[in-house]
């Protein structure tokens, strides 16, 4: 559906340097399905999407809109941004407060070029719109008197009323309290379901990006770094940079002893003791790698399991009670790690304790594609 | 289309570049910054060209340091430079103590009738200068000021007790002209002072003294410093004021000894230009410490962040001798030339008097009404300032749109080029534009159209400034979405960007078309027989002395307009910036 072929996008700044927003990025995203860019600020998320919209005009590569390439640096195609027939929610809303609700919507067929819209047919096309994200009655309203959460679902509905092929979203969610944040989600959700329409998704948040997602790709410094479905992309990173970007994590640096075996697994030497661990790619024996572990995988026992597999001893340096979880800081051969436990397991300031690392959460990282690209000279973020 | 488009891949040749390399944008930056380079440079480059050249009676001749050796080499200059700088340091710091001051009741505290000080402002800024200095000699001139006659009869006094025909008259008569300029600048940097900045130095254990010296001070420090060198500028480059009140006891300055130079016979073009070159570089020092300025109190504003809400400072048992002081103030500064104009209206050849109740007449203003010269000035003036606002914010819009909106590289070349006109005074301006085309092959000398340029010119960074500073409110996505909904170029422009641009537009419109009508300087140079407009006709009426009557309803005649035109501009500002 959409096919973005190494993007390449780079500005150039007043006093003349030369800066890689976007550095050879391609994807595609299926029919119906929801793709999240997921990257810090000046990641180059939001120039690649900027470029699907045609607000900004690539250096090079193709972008490939329903079968029709909407731009090709090698034909020197770029059609305008008023000619691709896309939907787009931006961060602002962008909602004009010269215009009421209806008229908000109402734009996009007023300004249509392929065909002229009868007064009914506007009539009847904003109707649902607005319903579909629930501001019926609203129509009349000066935009300007909407809250901030009506005023976001107006800007998706201004976005979905000539039912685009492609639904583009700028950090649509960003400017929303926690709470109403979170009831968009599911909003956003359900809508995208319903519809079947194909979304392209920028956010900085980790969670709006698991939440929301069929698919995730990671960006830093202009690069796709990882892709895939929002369970691996958390549970299996390939790099330290997606593993330390989405949640927090544990390293532990240590060196491959047994390599990889047929079941994926394999024992790296760490400061502590072997680790058992599967990795993310192939790595050879003797190769330095980092063992990934998400604080909430990791387990607290006071007595020692039956099988000591990855099992340490380390002492509690420091507890958080955050109600549903317990956060602590368990000292490790002098090093902290940390550790999200269940209320159930309640260990005092100075307990020891016996830390287990299941093998299946254990990931090896052999290299760091992240760290790689960042160190690029040329590849610094815009 | 699209692969149409592939399959015809031409090869390059240079025109085809060119013609791709000129997009839209590109092409009117083009057109922009040619008529832009055309209306700063031409006129600066003439200055240098006649301050280098042999004044001959054909006109420029050869090259010379002669008008640099004899301007220089005078012994009055010393004494011009020092007399200048006297008037300007002065002139701004009274202006700043009057502004700042009115600024600070009306936004810090809540003393009564805070909002009519406001609009009393407003209305001292539509008053022309070459008004004012005349409402001045009227009222405290040690002939003719009622002022005067009034104290001698009250308190029996054999002398006038003023003399407005002074350094300290003009003085004080410039800066009751330049208060409200003072008051804008002054207005937003008391509005935006956090009052919590100074609580917390009270919390801290400051006293009342240590938290003025040690927070309020440093705070608007920024903003005092730019609105000083603003009112420096400006003061060094007014002209009225030094003619009218100047001339009569012979103190001169930079822009009337410019003036009388090249009124002289033969005119002196060259020793006036190398006279204007100092002139310039002073202004455009001035400006550029102002714009430095100007940045460290944006940099300050920026300070105060989320939550702020303005919390006036309660004068408690103060508040009516505060604003009794206020008033006073206004009494001095705009009443008493503003009734001096008014009651000299009512007057046919006489000095108003207490005793003369009986000579009250509408003649004046039958007069006025019926006076060729005068019906044929305001026409000019109308013609001159509507199409040069026009111009202006149209050539602004699209200038300020392309700087703000457009990645063509090099645009905000055209941001400074529109905004270097503000630190060339009037006087220059004038001169240099009459020097330019009597140079230049193109005839439009003793027509409106070269006081067309001059106007356009003068007006130019206004333009600049009002439409970026539109632009800036208005969220870039408000357009951008409207391009992806599939509006074109045109229709963005017409649905989205001018219906929430036409205040801005229309308060610049107001604000240039006042400036225009109000114009007497440049004219004074470039105005012909046929092409007088209201600021000259009123100074010649005051030098021919006829009839003070005459001129004082003239004067009024003009101020009413520009005070209604001024309130509607408010009107509009404040809706702007309600919304925003």
């Amino acid at each position: 559906m959409l096919t973005i072929e190494s993007l390449k996008k780079t500005f150039i700044t007043r006093d003349g340097a030369k800066v890689a927003a976007v550095g050879g990025v391609s994807l595609e995203v299926d029919q119906g399905r929801l793709l999240t860019l997921l990257g810090p600020s000046g990641c180059g998320k939001t120039t690649t999407l900027r470029s699907v919209a045609g607000l900004e005009k690539p250096d090079s590569g193709r972008i490939v809109i329903d079968g029709e390439a909407v731009f090709d640096s090698t034909n020197g195609i770029n059609v305008p941004a008023n000619r691709r027939g896309i939907g787009m929610v931006f961060q602002s809303y962008a909602i004009w407060p010269h215009m009421t609700v209806f008229e908000n919507v109402a734009f996009p067929l007023r300004v249509a070029q392929d065909r002229r819209y009868s007064r009914a047919e506007i009539e009847r096309a904003v109707a649902r719109a607005l319903d579909m994200v629930r501001l019926s009655g609203y129509q009349s309203r000066s935009s300007t008197q909407l809250s901030g959460g009506q005023q976001q679902r107006l800007a998706l509905a201004r976005g979905l009323v000539r039912e685009p092929k492609l639904l583009l979203l700028d950090e649509p969610l960003s400017n929303l309290d926690a709470k109403l944040r979170e009831q968009m989600r599911f909003e956003l959700k359900r809508l995208q379901l319903e519809l079947g329409i194909t979304t392209l998704y920028v956010t900085h948040d980790q969670a709006e990006a698991l939440a929301l997602s069929d698919e995730i790709a990671v960006m830093n410094a202009g690069h796709v770094i990882q892709r895939g479905t929002p369970y691996d992309i958390y549970h299996r990173p390939n790099s330290e940079f997606v593993a330390g970007f989405l949640g927090s994590t544990n390293f532990l640096p240590g060196k491959v002893e047994s390599a990889m075996g047929a079941d994926g697994t394999g024992v790296v030497g760490t400061p502590h003791g072997p680790v058992k661990c599967s990795f993310a790619r192939s790595a050879a024996a003797r190769q330095q790698v980092m063992i990934v572990i998400r604080p909430e995988d990791v387990q607290l026992a006071a007595e020692a399991p039956v099988d000591t597999t990855n099992t340490f001893q380390g002492r509690i340096a420091n507890r958080v009670f955050l109600g549903e979880v317990i956060d602590y800081l368990v000292e490790v051969g002098g090093e902290e790690l940390r550790v999200r436990a269940r209320p159930e397991w309640d260990f005092n300031i100075g307990t020891p304790v016996h830390i287990i690392l299941p093998p299946a959460k254990c990931v090896g990282i052999s290299d760091d594609r992240g760290a790689a690209v960042a160190r690029q000279p040329e590849a610094v973020g815009a | 289309m699209a692969t149409a488009e592939t399959a015809l891949q031409p090869r390059k040749n240079a025109l085809l570049k060119f013609s791709e390399w000129l997009t839209l944008s590109r092409f009117i930056l083009l057109c922009c910054a040619i008529i832009c380079a055309w209306l700063v440079f031409v006129p600066l480059a003439s200055l240098i060209f006649v301050s280098f050249a042999e004044d001959t009676p054909a006109g420029p001749g050869g090259f010379t340091f002669e008008n640099f050796v004899n301007a220089y080499t005078k012994p009055y200059l010393a004494d011009l430079f020092l007399t200048s700088l006297e008037f300007a340091v002065f002139s701004a710091v009274i202006t700043l103590l009057l502004g700042a001051g009115i600024a600070w009741v009306v936004e810090r505290t809540d003393a009564p009738g805070r909002s009519v000080f406001h609009a009393l402002t407003l209305i001292a800024f539509a008053v022309p200068g070459l008004l004012i200095a005349m409402a001045w000699a009227l009222t405290l001139s040690p002939n003719i000021g009622w002022g005067n006659r009034a104290l001698q009869a009250v308190f029996g006094l054999e002398e006038p007790p003023f003399n407005i025909y002074s350094m300290g008259g003009m003085i004080w008569t410039l800066s009751s002209h330049y208060f409200p300029l003072a008051y804008l600048l002054m207005g937003p940097a008391f509005r935006v002072l956090d009052i919590r900045m100074e609580e917390a130095a009270i919390v801290s254990g400051a006293r009342n003294w240590q938290v003025a010296r040690r927070v309020t001070m440093p705070l608007l420090r920024p903003a005092i410093l730019s609105t000083l060198l603003l009112i420096f500028v400006r003061a060094i480059e007014a002209f009225e004021v030094p003619l009218l009140l100047g001339l009569p006891s012979k103190i001169y300055v930079f822009t009337t000894e410019i003036r009388f130079a090249i009124a002289e016979a033969p005119p002196q073009f060259g020793y006036s230009s190398s006279l204007g070159l100092t002139l310039l570089v002073i202004c455009i020092l001035g400006v550029w410490a102002y714009r430095r300025a100007t940045r460290d109190a944006e940099a300050y504003a920026t300070v105060t962040g989320k939550g702020y809400m303005p919390t006036p400072i309660k004068l408690g048992p103060w508040r009516w001798p505060v604003t009794i002081l206020t008033s006073i103030i206004f009494i001095l500064s705009l009443g008493l030339p503003l009734f001096a104009l008014l009651w000299q209206s009512l007057y046919y050849k006489t000095i108003p008097n207490v005793d003369l109740l009986a000579d009250f007449t509408w003649r004046n203003y039958g007069y006025i009404f019926t006076y060729p010269v005068f019906l044929n000035a305001l026409k000019n003036s109308a013609i001159l300032g509507a199409s040069s606002a026009t111009l202006v914010v149209a050539l602004g819009f699209v200038m300020a749109w392309i700087v703000q909106r457009t990645n063509v590289r090099h645009a905000w070349t055209l941001d400074a080029m529109a905004f270097i006109p503000i630190a060339i005074p009037s006087v220059i301006i004038g001169a240099s534009i009459l020097f330019a085309y009597l140079i230049l092959p193109i005839p439009i000398y003793n027509t409106l159209w070269i006081l067309l340029i001059a106007y356009v010119t003068m007006y130019l960074p206004y333009g600049m400034r009002f439409a970026s500073g539109g632009i800036i409110q208005i969220h870039r996505e408000l357009e951008e979405v409207a391009e992806v909904a599939g509006a074109t170029l045109i229709q963005t422009f017409r649905r989205v960007l001018l219906p929430l641009m036409s205040p801005a537009l229309i308060a610049a419109w107001l604000y240039i078309f006042v400036m225009g009508v109000r114009e007497l300087t440049a004219s004074l140079f470039l105005a012909g027989p046929h092409t007088q407009v209201l600021g000259t006709i009123s100074l010649t009426m005051w030098e021919e002395g006829g009839s003070y009557g005459t001129v004082a309803a003239l004067s009024i005649v003009q101020i009413v307009p520009l005070v209604m035109i001024v309130a509607v501009m408010r009107l509009i500002e404040t809706k702007i910036s309600r919304r925003g």
